[in-house]
C-alpha cells in the first residue's frame, strides 16, 4: 500500500510539464490529417467498379443464405413427374417470359413446349413454380443454385484464413530470420510449388474420399505458397528500416517486431492479396467439381450443378444458365474487388 | 551464369526426385497386387513376384521403379483397358493434348501482346478501357464457361465447327477448345505486357531516345517492346498451369481423346497405375517448363547474366 501512495506521488502528472510555444502552434484546420485506413476507405468509395462487385456480392450472399430457406423445395428432393421443367415465375408469367414455355429443336424443326400443363385440352397448368427450373431427377435448380453457392463462399473464407494463419505467418518468419532458416523455408516453398497443383489434388483423392474436407486439405497443401512469397518480399524491404531496430533497441522480442510493428505497414498489400487468391481458390472448387472430383451427390456445388447441367445443355439450355452466371459474377466481382482495394491502398499502383 | 544454370538443374532433378518417391511411396499403400487372379497359385504368384522384383527389397525396387519411369516403360492399366502398356494408351493423346495446348498458347500469346500493346500506347484511352476490360473478363471467367458458350453457338447453333472431337478432322475440331483455353492467356499477357510497357515509356531512358527523335514504331518495336518483355516470360510457367488444368475440363466438354480425360476417366475409375503415371508426366513437364524459363531469363536478362550470383532466389 505504501508503494502505490509513494508512487502516486512521484507520478508526473499532466500539467508537470507544458510545451514551449505551445501557444504559437496551429492546426491546419481546413485539412484534418486522415488515417491510413480512412484514406483507403476515401479512395475505394470512390472506385465504382469496385463498389458494384461489394453490393453484387453482398447480394449473392444474401441469396445464399435466405435463398433456399424461401423455396418450398429442398436441394435433393427429387420430382420424378415434374423433371427438366423450365423457370416459372409467379407475376412474371403473366408478361409471357418465364411463364414454363421452352423451345425444343427437334429433327423436324422447333416445337414450343410448357411442362407445367397438365390439361391439354383446356391448358390448365399445375399450381409447381419452379423459379429457376429442375433438372433431369426434378430437382429445383434455385434452392440447389444457392445451396451451391454456400461451398464456394466457403471456400472463400478457407482460401482467407489460409493466406492469413499459413502463408502470412511462413512468409514474415522466413524473411524476418533469413540465413538458413530462411533457405530451408524456401526450399521447401520451391519443391511444393513445383509440383502442379492437379497433380497434388488427385493423389489426395486416391488417398482420402472425394468431398469438401478433402479440397480444403488441397487448398491447405497449395494455397499458402504465393501470399508467402509476397510477406517475405515485404519483410526483406521492412527489416533494416529504422523503427525496426528501434524497436529491437527498446527490447521488443522478435513475435512482437514481426507481428506489431512490421506487419501494420505491410497489412494493405497482404489484404489485397489474399482477396485476389479468393477467385483462384473458388476456381480450383469449381473446376474439381466439374471434373467429378468435387462435391458427391445428392450435395453439390456450383461446378457439379454446371457439370450435371452440361450433360443435357442442347436440349434444356436453361438448367446451366444460373449456376455458370452465379459463378461468373463470383469470381468477376471478387477480381474487380481485390482491383479497388490494391488501388485503394496503395494508389501509386493505380497507373500501373 | 554457369553455376546459375547448374543450380536451377539440381533444383529441378531433386523436385522430380521427391515427386517420383511421393510417387512410389502411395503406389505402396495402394490396396491389391498387380496380380490379383485367384487362378493363381502361390508358387506361380512367387514365380511372377521374382520375374517382376517385386520380392526384392524396397529400396531395389523403388531404384527400378526410378530407371523404368525415367525409360518411359510405365508398366501397364488395370482397369480402363486392361493390361494395355500405358504407353500405348499416352502415344496418340499426348500428341492431341499438346496440339490444342500448343495452339491455345500461340493464340494467346500474338492477341494478349497485341492487346497489350494497344492498351499501353494508347493509355487512358477509350482502347485502353476496353483492353482492361476485356482482360479482366479473361482473368475471372472460367475456361469452362468460355468453353461451353463457344461449344452452345458455335458448335450447337451455327453448327459451324465439330461440337464433339473428330479424329479425322483434326485442326476443325481443335479449334474450339483453342480458343476456349487461349482465353486466360490473353488476359494474363494482356495485362502484364501493358504495365510492363507503361513502366518503360516512363523510364529515362525512353526520354532520351524521344528527345533524340526517335518517334512511332521504332520507339515502340526497338526501345519499349524488347525490354518490356523481358519479365513477361516469367508469367509463362502460371500459364502452363492454367493450361493443364483447363485442358482437363476443356477436353471433358468437347470429348477429346487426350491426356486430361484420360486423367478424368482414370481416376473415376480407380486405375491408380494410370494415375501415377500421368501425375509423373504433368509433374515432369511443369518442371521442365520451369527449368527453361528460368534458365531463359537468366540468359536474355544481362542484369542475371552478367551478375556471378542470381540476384533472386
Amino acid at each position: 500500500m505504501i508503494n502505490e501512495n509513494i508512487l502516486a506521488e512521484i507520478a508526473f502528472k499532466d500539467d508537470d510539464f507544458q510545451l514551449k510555444g505551445a501557444e504559437n502552434t496551429k492546426l491546419d484546420m481546413n485539412f484534418a490529417s486522415q488515417s491510413f485506413w480512412k484514406d483507403a476507405y476515401v479512395r475505394f468509395r470512390k472506385n465504382k467498379g469496385a463498389m458494384f462487385s461489394l453490393i453484387v456480392i453482398f447480394l449473392i450472399v444474401l441469396l445464399a443464405i435466405f435463398g433456399p430457406m424461401i423455396s418450398p423445395y429442398t436441394y435433393q428432393e427429387t420430382h420424378i413427374t415434374e423433371t427438366n421443367m423450365a423457370p416459372r415465375v409467379q407475376g412474371l408469367e403473366n408478361l409471357g417470359i418465364l411463364d414454363g414455355d421452352e423451345t425444343l429443336k427437334t429433327s423436324t424443326g422447333f416445337k414450343e413446349k410448357n411442362a407445367y400443363v397438365v390439361d391439354k385440352t383446356t391448358g390448365e397448368k399445375s399450381d409447381s413454380y419452379y423459379w429457376f427450373g429442375t433438372d433431369t431427377l426434378g430437382r429445383d435448380i434455385w434452392t440447389r443454385t444457392w445451396t451451391g453457392t454456400r461451398v464456394s463462399l466457403y471456400i472463400a473464407i478457407v482460401a482467407v484464413l489460409i493466406d492469413m494463419l499459413l502463408g502470412l505467418s511462413y512468409g514474415l518468419i522466413s524473411g524476418y530470420f533469413g540465413g538458413k532458416v530462411d533457405s530451408v523455408m524456401q526450399r521447401f516453398a520451391e519443391i511444393i510449388n513445383s509440383i502442379p497443383t492437379l497433380v497434388i489434388v488427385t493423389l489426395l483423392m486416391l488417398v482420402l474420399k472425394p468431398g469438401l474436407t478433402t479440397i480444403t486439405i488441397a487448398l491447405m497443401i497449395t494455397g499458402w505458397i504465393g501470399m508467402s512469397r509476397i510477406a517475405r518480399a515485404q519483410m526483406l524491404k521492412l527489416k533494416e528500416q529504422e523503427f525496426v531496430l528501434a524497436s529491437h533497441t527498446l527490447g521488443a522480442s522478435n513475435f512482437r517486431v514481426i507481428f506489431s510493428e512490421i506487419l501494420p505497414n505491410i497489412i494493405g498489400q497482404l489484404i489485397t492479396n489474399t482477396m485476389f487468391s479468393i477467385p483462384n481458390a473458388i476456381f480450383t472448387e469449381a473446376f474439381l467439381s466439374f471434373v467429378g472430383l468435387g462435391i458427391p451427390e445428392p450435395m453439390c456445388s456450383l461446378g457439379s450443378l454446371i457439370s450435371y447441367a452440361f450433360k443435357s445443355f442442347t436440349t434444356h439450355p436453361y438448367q446451366i444458365v444460373p449456376p455458370v452466371i452465379v459463378l461468373a459474377l463470383l469470381m468477376l466481382c471478387f477480381n474487380m474487388l481485390a482491383d479497388g482495394l490494391r488501388d485503394a491502398f496503395d494508389p501509386k499502383m493505380k497507373e500501373r | 551464369m554457369r553455376r546459375y544454370i547448374a543450380k536451377r538443374l539440381l533444383i529441378s532433378v531433386g523436385t522430380l526426385f521427391v515427386v517420383i518417391l511421393l510417387l512410389f511411396t502411395l503406389l505402396q499403400f495402394m490396396p491389391g497386387s498387380p496380380f490379383n487372379d485367384e487362378k493363381l497359385s502361390d508358387e506361380q504368384r512367387a514365380v511372377l513376384y521374382e520375374k517382376y522384383g517385386l520380392d526384392k527389397p524396397v529400396v531395389v525396387q523403388f531404384f527400378h521403379y526410378v530407371v523404368n519411369m525415367l525409360k518411359g516403360d510405365f508398366g501397364v492399366s488395370y482397369t480402363i483397358s486392361k493390361n494395355t502398356p500405358i504407353s500405348q494408351l499416352l502415344q496418340t493423346r499426348l500428341g492431341v493434348s499438346l496440339r490444342i495446348g500448343g495452339q491455345a498458347v500461340l493464340l494467346g500469346a500474338v492477341i494478349g501482346l497485341i492487346l497489350g500493346i494497344i492498351a499501353a500506347i494508347w493509355h487512358g484511352t477509350i482502347w485502353d478501357t476496353i483492353a482492361t476490360i476485356i482482360s479482366v473478363i479473361g482473368v475471372s471467367v472460367p475456361s469452362y464457361v468460355f468453353a461451353l458458350g463457344l461449344a452452345y453457338f458455335f458448335g450447337y447453333e451455327l453448327s459451324w465447327f465439330p461440337l464433339l472431337y473428330q479424329m479425322d478432322a483434326p485442326f476443325n475440331s481443335s479449334v474450339l477448345p483453342s480458343v476456349a483455353l487461349c482465353m486466360f492467356t490473353i488476359a494474363s499477357i494482356a495485362r502484364f505486357t501493358r504495365s510492363e510497357m507503361l513502366e518503360v515509356l516512363g523510364s529515362d531512358y525512353i526520354l532520351l531516345a524521344e528527345s533524340k527523335g526517335v518517334y512511332g514504331p521504332r520507339l515502340i518495336f526497338r526501345h519499349v517492346l524488347r525490354n518490356a518483355l523481358i519479365p513477361i516470360v516469367t508469367v509463362l510457367a502460371p500459364l502452363i498451369v492454367g493450361l493443364m488444368t483447363g485442358s482437363l475440363v476443356v477436353e471433358k466438354i468437347f470429348s477429346i481423346p487426350g491426356i486430361g480425360s484420360l486423367l478424368v476417366t482414370a481416376i473415376q475409375s480407380n486405375d491408380y497405375n494410370v494415375i501415377i503415371v500421368l501425375s509423373f508426366i504433368y509433374s515432369a513437364m511443369y518442371i521442365g517448363i520451369m527449368l527453361v524459363v528460368d534458365i531463359l531469363y537468366g540468359v536474355i536478362d544481362p542484369r542475371i547474366r552478367l551478375s556471378k550470383e542470381a540476384p533472386h532466389d
